[in-house]
């Protein structure tokens, strides 16, 4: 586990060896304990928008004592995998590299645009965080107790507007993730299983437009990918 | 004792007594729950004239770093609370750089705020530079000339003047979209930029 002190300090060693300037997006646990949201987080998720600046931080993290190691055991075979670089005997210290696309989702222009918290390391790494919004959807398609408990805990201690949600899991069927909001439907199933408070109509408004969608894709002959 | 649940309670800014009233507990309770939470991160204490404390509760303190909102609350009269998160780690922010910030926020009340930095700036080369690429030249020298009617500043350098002064091709630009001033209409002029302020709403400058 790394802590928010320690988070900090290795996000600015890797800036001081970074080449380049560069904007980069963090997710998950990462994005939560800048929300304040969380204390500690096993992994570093971040997305970047191009290829060529993943490679960079890559270099600067290998510089610090970082090694690859492979995806396959942490998640399986879900499409979108990132890079993983871990320090440490047990791999105790780990970053989980994106570009562009987080597993099931695309880290879409709006998500950027809702990324408005900004950190700067020294001169060359600026880290936006992710929305909370945006962070309940992209846990939506895991399967880990893990993230179930933290969608919990940013429902609990932060004002969601579920507007928000739904629009961004339509925003992905544009972008072509067709199952976004199957994915958001079920994961909400098993919130509202867990006793979590789910207003009903945004429960209704999400089952109502699956079923659209669904219809739409029968009237053309087509089925989910 | 949740340390998280006690922060989201009491987010905001402090004496003993509303932590006291806020949470229902005594003096001397309050006293400990202030130290817990001072020694987990999310306190910060100023002392006021009277020299009462005063706590600045919020889980983003945890975080660290310094915003180039602390940067104009240090320098001006006009205290702002932080209306976005925006923090820098492993160095200190240039009140140059905060300039430019607060001019791209497009608020009127960090602008407003930001204008007591003109007081301290000194590297004019820095200043335009940075002007330059974020193509704010001429609003800098309009709100330099502004801050000149209210405060004492430290001189622009001529060159700053001379490569950032309006050609005759050049239209009017808004600092603030809409906005425009009723009473600086000879700076506006000089630098073909609308001010977002007009002279009552400088008055904190003038009390000082």
């Amino acid at each position: 586990m790394i802590n928010v002190k320690e988070q900090q300090d290795l996000l600015l060693d890797i800036s001081r060896e970074l080449k380049k300037k560069m904007i980069i997006y963090a997710v998950g646990g990462t994005a939560m304990m800048f929300h304040g949201l969380k204390d500690a987080t096993k992994d570093i998720d971040l997305v970047f928008i191009s290829e060529e600046e993943r490679r960079e931080f890559k270099r600067a993290a290998m510089e610090l004592g970082y090694n690859l190691f492979s995806s396959i055991s942490v998640y399986g075979t879900k499409p979108n995998q990132p890079i993983m670089l871990a320090r440490g005997k047990e791999r105790e210290e780990r970053f989980d590299l994106f570009v562009k696309e987080v597993i099931h989702f695309i880290f879409s222009e709006e998500m950027i645009k809702r990324a408005n918290a900004t950190y700067e390391f020294d001169v060359n790494l600026t880290v936006k965080i992710a929305n909370p919004h945006d962070l309940i959807l992209m846990k939506c398609a895991t399967d880990r107790i893990k993230d179930k408990e933290d969608v919990i805990d940013i429902i609990n201690k932060t004002k969601i507007d579920w507007e928000i949600i739904i629009n961004e899991a339509l925003n992905q069927i544009k972008l072509g993730k067709e199952r976004a909001v199957f994915y958001l439907g079920t994961f909400i199933d098993d919130l509202v299983k867990l006793k979590v408070n789910i207003p009903v109509e945004v429960q209704k408004k999400i089952w109502h437009l699956l079923e659209k969608q669904i219809k739409e894709k029968n009237k053309k002959g087509k089925h989910f990918k | 004792m949740d340390v998280i649940k006690i922060v989201e309670k009491l987010e905001g800014i402090y004496n003993i007594k509303s932590v006291m009233s806020i949470l229902k507990i005594q003096k001397s309770t309050a006293i400990k729950v202030i130290s817990i939470l001072r020694k987990n991160g999310y306190v910060k204490t100023k002392q006021t004239n009277k020299k009462n404390r005063v706590y600045y509760i919020s889980k983003f303190n945890k975080i660290g770093g310094k915003s180039y909102y602390d940067i104009i609350n240090k320098h001006s009269p006009i205290k702002l609370s932080e209306s976005e998160v925006y923090k820098i780690y492993g160095r200190e922010p240039s009140l140059e750089e905060t300039l430019i910030y607060a001019i791209k926020t497009k608020s009127v009340r960090v602008i407003l705020a930001a204008l007591s930095l003109f007081k301290y700036i000194n590297n004019w080369t820095l200043l335009y530079n940075l002007a330059k690429k974020n193509q704010a030249e001429r609003k800098i020298g309009a709100l330099y000339d502004l801050s000149r009617k209210f405060m004492r500043t430290r001189r622009m350098n001529k060159r700053f003047i001379q490569n950032s002064l309006p050609k005759k091709e050049d239209g009017y630009i808004f600092i603030i979209d809409s906005l425009q001033s009723k009473d600086f209409k000879e700076i506006e002029k000089l630098w073909k930029v609308y001010l977002p302020f007009n002279s009552s709403d400088l008055e904190d400058y003038k009390l000082k």
